[in-house]
């Protein structure tokens, strides 16, 4: 007998095949079972999720004719029409200082907010003010501010004390004043919960380098700029892209405040989209116009995850 | 070490600590002066549900109102005008049972993800959670003409399935964490007294994951309550659509309904999430730094 005939005799005797095999009916004994488990959550998921979205790409190639639905390949149209719209300009440059206020002022607002109640008695009332917008919802927000920058309204109202005369500003009907309007109640209903998440981060630092830098002499700002706001930075950032992503894809607060406004779909993509499909009935075209919405929400992500591994080298 | 109490100089340090309190009370003071921001917005809601709206037209904003009775009027026309029963029941339901099950469905993927000896565990894992990485004004164009061919459009069943949908990403990217961090000794200990899988997660996992369950049960029921896009897109129907939804029919015609009345509408569709904050804070704050994680 030679080598390998011996070895495969002894291989049959061990049963090392029969291991074998048994063990890869297990293994897809698993999977089985694994999909069981995960089946409602991948066919729901992709079934009215990830399928919508594959089926709204192509859409925004496509060509829509009245009667006949969607049809023939169009090629880049819808894009190229993008351009020459003067309502998508608009609603992109608004989108664009959308992104910019929502990441400074919430941030701004909720962090200077953070660090001055952080060492507060009494802070939990305060904590419970300015959180509460937060759990309305922001159709209910957009009603109560729509009434407050009503033409007679709260606002205006409130402003005349301090002049002589009545203000009658239409704070959401000029062009001018729609927006940063809007946007104020945008950090009015949010700053809440970007104080709260930051509160969560302060007391996660340790007290120990404070203390240290304490005694070595540093002072307050110090102490801020090199210890707490480096230590800090990781919730920062979490609480920007929360932050930013809330603010890009902001649709209630605009469809309720922005009702009475003449170029209400110039105010953002996301209305732009609404009202282009839903209500002009260019379904293709505001496909298209999903699309791009879903490219920039693509860039937000991408920014983060490369700020993510800087900071997360930096705590290193 | 003897100390030489002359050189303590007391009045110094009386003063420090005057100082110390006074910068406190200082601070009180800036707190609530900064606080007025948030808290006169919600007087100007709380009054204006007791005014009439004559009284609402002609007084100033901030007035009291003259007494307490016009809110029953209002709340009345608020809830006839907006058919609010029927659209506070929708919600009711697709909040309730669509936050469950999506929570009961993320459970089971999460423990098939954690638990299982699986392939491509990370794979199936970014499956599921793509649903949260597009925005929603994706879904809205296909969703529309998909329910429109299956007969979903304007139907509890559809609203119920697509909320569901939506609220599953997430509770299993938080589950997941969770059940990686529990022990398996215990389900190990199971598995060799002869408990097959079912029995694990059902009796072993699933008790020991009920905190946070719970936590993004409430942050998804209080999303489906919320929202409004979907329901006006997918539902807008006077027996489907969702309480957000109804609020929009006082919108449109604003100039006929007195603001009292709108407003009224406003805070009796907010009522129940409020309730639940204030009922369970414990849960959201702990909701809170689950999103965090």
């Amino acid at each position: 007998m030679d080598r390998a005939a011996q070895d495969t005799e002894l291989l049959n005797r061990i049963g090392l095949d029969q291991t074998l095999r048994r063990e890869r009916v297990r293994r897809r004994g698993q999977l089985g079972l694994g999909l069981l488990f995960m089946a409602p959550a991948l066919v729901l998921v992709t079934s009215l999720l990830l399928v919508p979205v594959g089926y709204n790409i192509w859409l925004s190639f496509t060509k829509w004719k009245k009667f006949k639905g969607f049809g023939e390949y169009a090629g880049w149209a819808n894009y190229e029409k993008m351009a020459s719209n003067p309502f998508f300009t608009d609603a992109l440059i608004n989108t664009a200082i959308w992104v910019v206020a929502s990441i400074v002022f919430p941030i701004a607002l909720g962090l200077i907010m953070a660090l001055f109640l952080r060492n507060m008695r009494g802070a939990e009332a305060f904590k419970n003010v300015v959180f509460i917008p937060r759990i309305l919802a922001p159709t209910a927000v957009g009603v109560l501010w729509f009434y407050v920058y009503a033409p007679d309204g709260l606002l205006n109202r409130g402003l005349s004390l301090f002049t002589t005369g009545d203000v009658e500003i239409g704070w959401l009907y000029q062009d001018n004043t729609v927006t940063p309007a809007i946007i104020a109640t945008f950090v009015w209903q949010t700053a809440g919960l970007v104080m709260v998440l930051l509160l969560l981060g302060l007391a996660a630092i340790p007290r120990d380098p404070v203390e240290a830098a304490h005694i070595d002499g540093a002072n307050k700002w110090q102490i801020f700029r090199f210890i707490t706001l480096p230590l800090l930075m990781p919730t920062l950032l979490m609480v920007t892209i929360l932050s930013v992503l809330a603010g890009f894809t902001v649709f209630d607060l605009l469809w309720v405040m922005g009702a009475n406004y003449p170029g209400q779909r110039s105010l953002a993509l996301a209305v732009f989209m609404y009202f282009e499909a839903f209500q002009k009935g260019s379904w293709a075209f505001g496909s298209a116009v999903a699309v791009v919405i879903g490219l920039v929400v693509l860039g937000v992500t991408w920014i983060q995850t490369l700020l993510q591994s800087r900071v997360d080298r930096m705590v290193r | 070490m003897a100390v030489d109490l002359n050189t303590l100089d007391f009045d110094e340090i009386a003063r420090k600590e005057a100082a110390r309190h006074r910068g406190r009370r200082w601070k009180v003071a800036v707190a609530l002066l900064f606080s007025l921001v948030w808290v006169v917005p919600f007087y100007f809601l709380a009054i204006s549900i007791f005014k009439s709206s004559t009284e609402y037209a002609s007084n100033p904003p901030l007035s009291l109102p003259a007494g307490l009775s016009p809110i029953a009027e209002n709340a009345q026309r608020a809830w006839e005008l907006g058919n609010m029963g029927q659209s506070m029941l929708n919600s009711g339901f697709y909040g309730t049972l669509g936050a469950a099950l999506a929570v009961f469905f993320a459970a089971m993927a999460a423990f098939a993800i954690t638990r299982i000896d699986l392939p491509w565990k990370n794979g199936w894992f970014m499956l599921i959670f793509a649903g949260t990485v597009f925005p929603f004004q994706m879904y809205l164009i296909p969703l529309f003409f998909g329910y429109q061919k299956l007969g979903l459009l304007n139907s509890h069943l559809g609203m119920l399935l697509f909320y569901t949908a939506i609220c599953v990403p997430f509770p299993t990217l938080v589950l997941r964490n969770f059940m990686s961090g529990l022990s398996r000794e215990m389900d190990e200990a199971a598995r060799m007294d002869g408990a097959g899988e079912f029995t694990v997660f059902f009796r072993v996992v699933l008790p020991n994951t009920v905190g946070p369950m719970i936590a993004v049960f409430l942050l998804q029921f209080t999303w489906i309550w919320n929202d409004m896009l979907f329901s006006t897109v997918l539902g807008n129907r006077l027996e489907t659509r969702s309480i957000m939804n109804a609020l929009l029919i006082f919108q449109g015609s604003y100039s006929s309904i007195g603001p009292n009345i709108v407003l009224t509408a406003a805070l009796i569709a907010s009522v129940p999430s409020l309730i639940l904050f204030f009922l369970l804070r414990r849960h959201f704050m702990q909701g809170l730094q689950v999103q965090q994680a």
